[in-house]
């Protein structure tokens, strides 16, 4: 029982972790119709970036987040702007995307090699520390990152449904010539998007390299499960993507302690095959269509 | 409009990079060398631990160079990338036996690459020579050269070693938990093989009447290391044994000691071994498998130390960082492939594939791991090589067999532990 | 009409086939035939998977696991029993499609599982399938098949694969060219379109719909079946790698999906980059021009190379043709790169924006209506 529970819990935690990973995907997918596997590219080499100013300087990796979000609110909004020269969108925006993905990663592995990249330890010693309820340890990372995934999903859902612009992007996810008709200025708001975008990536990147050990290609470990929380959470839908993430962070760490890690994407996956038969709207809807 | 303008710039852009690509090829061609070749996985899921053997292959290359080449002539080492895949592996040695024609192959990286590699050099009957290979029992072919000796029933012999280096302690384990990684050469180490007698970490340990009290399989690419470590912190195993790849030990370590956890013991397969010394104290202790460390007896061996100081520069001219700048296991294994090759060649005094292949039979070489015999009766291994090292004071010293341990090192555990 | 073209196919074919008793008078390496292989298998692959989602609309994800399918159904039966390899290549094609079959049967039957969801299906069913498998079949310790025994009419290992990848290509492709020309193509071509229109007008949506997924992973399996032979070691990490999913998206992508031909350009060009780019003494500026070049043709010709093509057909061919002639003669290199590097000559005249490619030509081959034009402002003056 105490196993079931630990791995609960461990399972809600490393959920917020996909949670913010998939927001940044989400969004784009479900208002602007990108599908951009460069999101990935995005937050690992936002990872890279804070483990470089982290092991030069020595400080702690989340300072580097100074550095790395206007950074990244340029980088995304530059991307957005390449999409929206080219009106790259739908299916055809995944070709484009997997070219940007070959190219950023050649670029990570041309920097810092193939080889693994790890922060140390002394750096942030509380990579291996918990908080502690009874008998049952929240490691300290996770937490945050989860706490961080609530806060990037609810103010982004905030944005869309409760601000002016944010209804004005949704207006354009719905209908882009209408909403132009109304004044909705549509270019500016996709470049504001896409920093917003790059922005999660940065934040997603920070927690990736307090995380895990960092390799160029280490984003293909995530593409696949970040694909399904998306779906799963409903195209644009923020916290959908949320709930979604600790859905199959559960499933999976359920799973790995009781069957056996191997059989976790069975279970995860055909899950979702059942909830797709039996909920096909998806778990939480479409917030964007909605 | 503006699009339009747009598209004529990149047009002009990519028709630059076309005339470039163009002449490329043209570029490449050099005088007269001996054209040795092979695959690496230099991109995908390989590519951490393939780095060091390029960096390792490329030092050797340039240091034969330095001194004469081989047979009197200059050598170029061709290196594709297989992309981490064996079928890309397979077709790149057809390219490079049929239409680079290369005199010489190389082994690429990985178990999965090297078994689909050397059916295509078996095709053609070429010397090939490979340095990680470690499904023993399935390589049937009689002119390949495993670098990575260690015995045909690596299964049985290099747990073996390991439970020695327990016992030698006085205080083995009475219990043990198998925790792996579901690679092949992993699951073998682990469980044993189906065409062997039986074998594996398991099993042994039952042999010498340890229990085994917990065994976990995962696979590659798992994020969530927590349930694991759960898992074995509620076993409490005297020795954790874990088949371990790359940075799987880093992972498990940590969520362990997340869990406020400390295995009294513990084993990893393969780490990359920069990695678990920036762990610092929480791998205090543990222990790997290797064929070569850093100290005596093996600076003594052939090679050696001009393998040390040439991998040292070649490593921190390649931007690695410094915890892989040493040699281990990994770029000594490399090392020996090479050896073999160039040992064999100017054995045979000819690029003849036959001669070689039947000197490297005959000779076997000596190398920076030591002797290295091919018995064609064990799918050309002999002796298991493998030796145990241990974390101690923040470094990987050889502590079992006695003879090859460090100076004043041995092994340090004790199933007694708090 | 069908039956000149199942004559231009056999033609084809027949030529191909003889393509490798020809390696001694071409002087061509034998490593041609290995990379041709590969281009077949590619095409048979990403022409399948186009049969589905390129007529109908339904966006596959998980086209690997059909892929995966037949590989691990040979390879099992390879290494487990002494059935000859060649049988067990129809019966990977058929397990591949009862899957296929399956997952139809249950889907097709909700009409809210389109677009995005379908695609999420059939990614989450791959990754079942893996695991499976994986668990089952493969225990994490691969499968390794070695040299297996064949016929010897049909030559030597890399001609045998040639032989066979080229039979299979074929078949594939003269299948999507035939559901490309018959009512079931024009019913998917509806489906495409609009669901519900189509199934007003009259369409059987559900069985056409069935028989499309049922030969697109028929032909994925039979596919598969044959290249695990190539592997000759499989493993579940190499064989459901997302590479598969993602690559025959990319190639139909790229070569144009509404149309038979589209997917096999798109093999082509990007297994032959993939080849011509695998030299690690470049690597990140192979990296870098294979996924620019991918940005840029889409850039360019959004609707995939095939409808280009088709409008620069004869300039494409003699520019083809020139760029050849002068590297065999005066360049040299390998083979398959010179093959690359006319492929990017070509698609750099392709890309050419239309308006920017009507001023050239039109300036050396004046189209009738600027003449007369012309004549007609030169009267007044």
């Amino acid at each position: 029982m105490q196993l079931f529970i630990q791995s609960l819990l461990s399972g809600i935690l490393i959920g917020g972790l996909y949670g913010i990973i998939a927001v940044g995907m989400t969004l784009n997918w479900g208002i602007m119709r990108v599908i951009n596997l460069a999101h990935f590219s995005l937050t690992f080499l936002a990872a890279y970036i804070t483990y470089q100013f982290s092991t030069v300087t020595g400080a702690d990796p989340f300072l580097s987040l100074f550095i790395t979000l206007p950074l990244f609110f340029v980088i995304g909004l530059v991307m957005q702007w390449f999409f929206e020269t080219f009106q790259i969108e739908g299916f055809v925006s995944l070709l484009v995307t997997f070219g940007l993905f070959a190219i950023f990663e050649s670029i990570m592995r041309e920097i810092w090699t193939a080889d693994l990249r790890t922060l140390p330890l002394d750096i942030v010693p509380y990579r291996v520390e918990s908080f502690w309820i009874g008998p049952y340890a929240l490691r300290k990372p996770q937490v945050g990152v989860f706490v961080a995934a609530i806060i990037v999903s609810a103010a982004t859902w905030v944005f869309l449904n409760r601000t002016y612009i944010g209804k004005a992007l949704r207006a354009i996810s719905q209908d882009r010539v209408v909403a132009g008709a109304f004044g909705v200025n549509h270019r500016q708001l996709a470049l504001l998007l896409g920093g917003m975008m790059g922005v999660y990536a940065a934040i997603a990147g920070a927690f990736i390299a307090v995380l895990f050990v960092l390799r160029p290609d280490g984003t293909v470990d995530f593409i696949g499960v970040i694909f399904a929380v998306v779906m799963l959470g409903g195209l644009g839908n923020t916290v959908g993507a949320f709930g979604a993430g600790v859905i199959i962070g559960v499933a999976q760490s359920l799973t790995s302690a009781t069957i056996g890690p191997g059989f976790s994407p069975l279970v995860t996956f055909s899950l979702l095959i059942l909830v797709l038969l039996f909920k096909p709207e998806g778990l939480f809807g479409r917030s964007a269509t909605s | 409009m503006q699009v339009n303008n747009m598209k004529v710039k990149v047009f002009s852009l990519i028709l630059v990079l076309l005339l470039l690509l163009s002449v490329m090829p043209a570029m490449a061609q050099e005088g007269d060398p001996i054209v040795v070749g092979g695959t690496l996985s230099l991109t995908g899921f390989l590519s951490p631990t393939a780095t060091l053997h390029h960096v390792a292959g490329q030092a050797f290359v340039a240091n034969l160079n330095e001194n004469g080449g081989l047979l009197g002539r200059p050598v170029e080492w061709i290196v594709l990338d297989d992309e981490s895949s064996a079928d890309n592996a397979a077709a790149l040695y057809e390219r490079l036996i049929t239409e680079d024609e290369v005199d010489l192959l190389m082994g690429p990286y990985g178990t999965g690459n090297i078994t689909a590699a050397m059916n295509v050099a078996a095709r053609y009957g070429m010397v090939f020579p490979h340095h990680t290979a470690s499904l023993t029992y399935v390589y049937d072919y009689e002119y390949h050269f495993p670098a990575w000796h260690i015995g045909l029933n690596t299964h049985i012999t290099t747990n073996n070693i390991l439970y020695d280096a327990l016992e030698s302690t006085g205080t083995p384990p009475g219990t043990i938990a198998i925790v792996t990684n579901q690679f092949p050469g992993a699951m073998n180490l682990a469980f044993g093989n189906d065409v062997l007698e039986p074998g594996g970490a398991a099993h042994m340990a039952e042999e010498r009447g340890w229990e085994v009290v917990l065994e976990v399989e995962f696979p590659s690419g798992t994020t969530d290391y927590g349930p694991i470590a759960a898992q074995v912190r509620d076993a409490d195993p005297d020795f954790l044994w874990v088949g371990s790849l790359g940075a799987d030990g880093v992972n498990l370590i940590e969520a362990m000691e997340a869990l406020d956890y400390h295995p009294r013991g513990q084993f990893y397969l393969w780490p990359t071994p920069g990695p678990l010394l920036d762990l610092g104290e929480v791998a205090e202790g543990a222990f790997s498998v290797t064929l070569f460390e850093e100290h005596e007896p093996f600076l003594s061996n052939i090679g050696a130390i001009d393998m040390v100081e040439l991998y040292h520069a070649a490593a921190e001219e390649a931007g690695l960082p410094p915890s892989s700048q040493i040699v281990d296991v990994q770029v000594a294994a490399s090392w020996s492939a090479w050896q073999t090759l160039v040992a064999g060649v100017e054995g045979a005094g000819s690029l003849d594939q036959d001669e070689i292949g039947q000197w490297l039979l005959e000779n076997g070489v000596d190398t920076v791991i030591g002797h290295l015999a091919f018995d064609p009766e064990q799918n050309n291994f002999s002796e298991d090589l493998t030796r145990i090292k241990q974390i101690q004071d923040g470094k990987w010293v050889v502590v079992w067999p006695a003879e090859f341990a460090a100076p004043d090192a041995v092994p340090i555990y004790s199933a007694d532990a708090e | 009409m069908k039956w000149r073209a199942l004559l231009g196919f056999i033609i084809v074919g027949l030529v191909l086939a003889y393509f490798p008793e020809l390696r001694d008078m071409l002087g061509y390496p034998r490593y041609v035939l290995t990379f041709m292989y590969f281009a077949f298998f590619w095409t048979s692959l990403a022409t399948s998977w186009n049969i589905l989602t390129g007529y109908s609309g339904y966006f596959s994800f998980g086209h690997g696991a059909f892929y995966g399918v037949g590989v691990y159904t040979t390879a099992a039966i390879v290494t487990k029993t002494e059935l000859p390899f060649l049988l067990t290549l129809p019966l990977a094609g058929v397990l591949a499609s009862l899957l296929g079959l399956t997952v139809g049967f249950v889907v097709f039957r909700l009409p809210q599982l389109r677009g995005e969801l379908f695609a999420l299906l059939t990614l989450a069913v791959e990754f079942v399938v893996a695991a499976i498998l994986f668990n089952l079949v493969d225990g994490g310790y691969g499968l390794s098949i070695g040299r297996v025994p064949y016929p010897d009419f049909l030559g030597d290992f890399s001609e045998m694969m040639f032989r066979l990848g080229l039979l299979i290509a074929l078949l594939t492709v003269f299948a999507a060219y035939l559901v490309h020309h018959s009512r079931l193509g024009r019913g998917l071509f509806a489906i495409h379109d609009d669901e519900a229109v189509a199934e007003g007008l009259g369409v059987p949506t559900f069985r056409y719909k069935m028989m499309a997924l049922g030969l697109s992973t028929f032909f994925a399996g039979l596919a598969g079946g044959l290249h695990a032979v190539q592997l000759s070691y499989v493993d579940i990490g190499g064989v459901f790698k997302l590479t598969v999913p993602l690559f025959v998206i990319l190639m139909s992508l790229l070569g144009g999906r509404r149309h038979w031909l589209g997917p096999l350009i798109g093999a082509v060009i990007i297994h032959t980059f993939n080849d011509a780019f695998s030299d690690t003494r470049f690597q990140l500026l192979n990296d870098v021009a294979t996924g620019g070049l991918l940005i840029a043709i889409i850039l360019f010709m959004p609707e995939g190379i095939y409808e280009r093509l088709r409008q620069r057909l004869i300039p494409a061919a003699t520019l083809a043709l020139l760029v050849v002639v002068i590297q065999a003669l005066a360049i040299g290199g390998r083979i398959t790169v010179q093959f690359a590097v006319m492929l990017l000559f070509v698609i750099a005249l392709l890309m050419i924006p239309q308006r920017f490619y009507d001023t050239v030509i039109g300036r050396f081959v004046p189209s009738f209506e600027s003449v007369k034009a012309k004549i007609r402002s030169g009267a007044e003056e």
